[in-house]
């Protein structure tokens, strides 16, 4: 097995086909994770009786056992749950219906919700809590205080964890290959195997992830350039 | 799909999993000392700024940052006999686990170097030319006075490290090491009970997890003995203000998160 370098170009030209999915499960992940992830926050900060604690388990769980259980676990519990579910009620809802990519979408989303939990937390606490103080003093609600004045500010501290955690995700989505999702890493298995050429194609694969991994970085820099401009110059 | 759902088997298959932790934590402990030798050798030439290892140094640390862990394990799965090949060097036969201590140990490497060279440039400048007024010397200054500095603000994020590397070597089943989650998918398929395996799994992991996170807190306390009592607070303000640090913290946290952990 010799390494030939012209079959990283041909393997990079079919991965791009993948990129997409790749794409949509970082996307879904983090999108529904950011939901997941404040509302876990906020009933944290505020101690919520019964939920907060339930939040609290929730984020220790999923941090302290890896992203691929919380997948294997959805893939194979969920269906499950669901068909127990639904020949006890006769929905006649088969679990086998939900299309592979389904199961990826959320237990990653259940994962970026835990982590995201924590990044959106630190970011909140971050915010002096005089501004919530001056916030109620010229007369907003809560979520009028939230909404205008710590969230924004929440989000410029908490902008470089949050680029993290989506760098995170999309390197975490090369988990779906295990749930038979066609995404980068499986596509370069496949392109792998078919060509017997297992090298270049993992090589094509991580160029691209390297250069996914760039961009988010360099939007995120824009976008912090951007959200910090209130905060220029100050003393603190 | 599978048998139906069981409770009695999770406690079951506890001891099966536990008899393949020891391998899961001998690549845990494997990769961390590779790691901190390549970590160390990578922050080196980027604190001192040397011309060209430098520029090195950042390439290495953004490309595996910025790859996935399990990409890298199979890049270097395949590709490493291959290289080594055209130097005449047969590495084939040797065994997996010692690829993926090595991806791990180089992976793990690229965090730790920006784990030690932010710990360095945190401790307060002022420390250093104390201890020159002192009549130190370069080295002594580093070993007594920056080094155990350094350490004390290195060992949250190290403690994020250790974690968010055992929770990695879930992925070396891909290359057919029988750790934990390997055997738990063998189990699983054994006798169909998937969800009780990975349950029972899922709980080793969190047990596992919080052991060594509550034995890094330890450390970290012990560290920070000569600092007040209240020096938590100030710790944490002032790594807010050095925007520096708090990026790096925030990097090596949460860009640990996803699958990578």
């Amino acid at each position: 097995m010799k390494i030939d370098p012209s079959f990283i170009w041909t393997a990079l030209v079919q991965l791009l086909s993948a990129i997409p999915t790749t794409l949509v499960i970082t996307a879904v992940s983090v999108t529904a994770g950011f939901v997941i992830g404040l509302i876990t926050a906020l009933l944290r900060i505020y101690k919520v009786p019964v939920l907060g604690q339930i939040a609290t388990g929730y984020v220790t769980f999923i941090r302290g056992t890896p992203m691929l259980t919380h997948l294997l676990l959805i893939y194979f519990g969920l269906p499950m749950l669901l068909d127990a579910l639904s020949a006890q009620f006769g929905w006649g809802f088969k679990s086998s219906s939900i299309p592979m990519i389904g199961f990826a979408f959320i237990s990653f989303s259940i994962t970026a919700g835990a982590y995201m939990a924590e990044v959106i937390r630190s970011g909140l606490l971050a915010v002096n809590r005089g501004q919530l103080e001056a916030a109620y003093s010229v007369g907003m609600t809560t979520p009028q205080a939230l909404r205008r004045i710590v969230f924004p500010q929440a989000l410029a501290v908490s902008l470089p964890n949050l680029s993290n955690s989506v760098i995170g995700m999309l390197h975490g989505s090369t988990l779906a290959f295990t749930v038979s999702v066609v995404e980068i890493n499986a596509k370069a298995q496949i392109v792998a195997s078919t060509n017997w050429k297992f090298f270049e194609a993992y090589l094509a694969a991580a160029v691209i992830f390297w250069g996914l991994t760039l961009l988010i970085e360099r939007i995120t820099a824009v976008i912090e350039k951007r959200i910090n401009l209130y905060n220029r110059g100050g003393v603190a | 799909m599978g048998a139906p759902f069981d409770y009695t088997y999770i406690f079951s298959y506890f001891p099966k999993l536990l008899s393949t932790l020891g391998i899961t934590l001998l690549i845990v402990a494997g990769s961390l000392l590779v790691g901190i030798i390549i970590g160390f050798l990578i922050a080196l030439p980027r604190l001192y700024r040397i011309p060209v290892l430098n520029t090195l140094a950042r390439v290495y640390v953004s490309f595996f940052r910025g790859t996935p862990i399990l990409i890298q394990l199979f890049l270097f799965y395949y590709g490493l006999p291959e290289i080594l090949k055209l130097v005449h060097i047969d590495i084939s036969k040797a065994p997996v686990l010692v690829f993926v201590i090595l991806t791990y140990g180089l992976h793990t490497g690229a965090f730790m170097s920006e784990t030690i060279r932010a710990s360095v440039t945190a401790v307060d400048r002022g420390q250093v030319e104390a201890a020159y007024a002192m009549g130190m010397k370069g080295h002594q200054a580093f070993t007594r006075i920056v080094l155990p500095q350094a350490l004390a603000i290195a060992v949250p994020v190290f403690s994020n490290l250790v974690i968010a590397l055992l929770k990695d070597t879930s992925l070396a089943f891909t290359l057919g090491v029988m750790e934990m989650t390997g055997k738990a998918e063998t189990l699983g398929a054994l006798t169909q009970h998937f969800v009780e395996a990975y349950i029972s799994l899922a709980l080793i992991y969190l047990v596992v997890s919080f052991t060594l996170e509550k034995l890094l807190l330890m450390a970290e306390r012990r560290l920070l003995r000569h600092e007040q009592p209240d020096s938590t607070g100030n710790r944490r303000f002032r790594l807010q203000r050095k925007r520096g640090y708090r990026r790096l913290v925030a990097g090596i946290e949460s860009g640990k998160g996803g699958a990578e952990a």
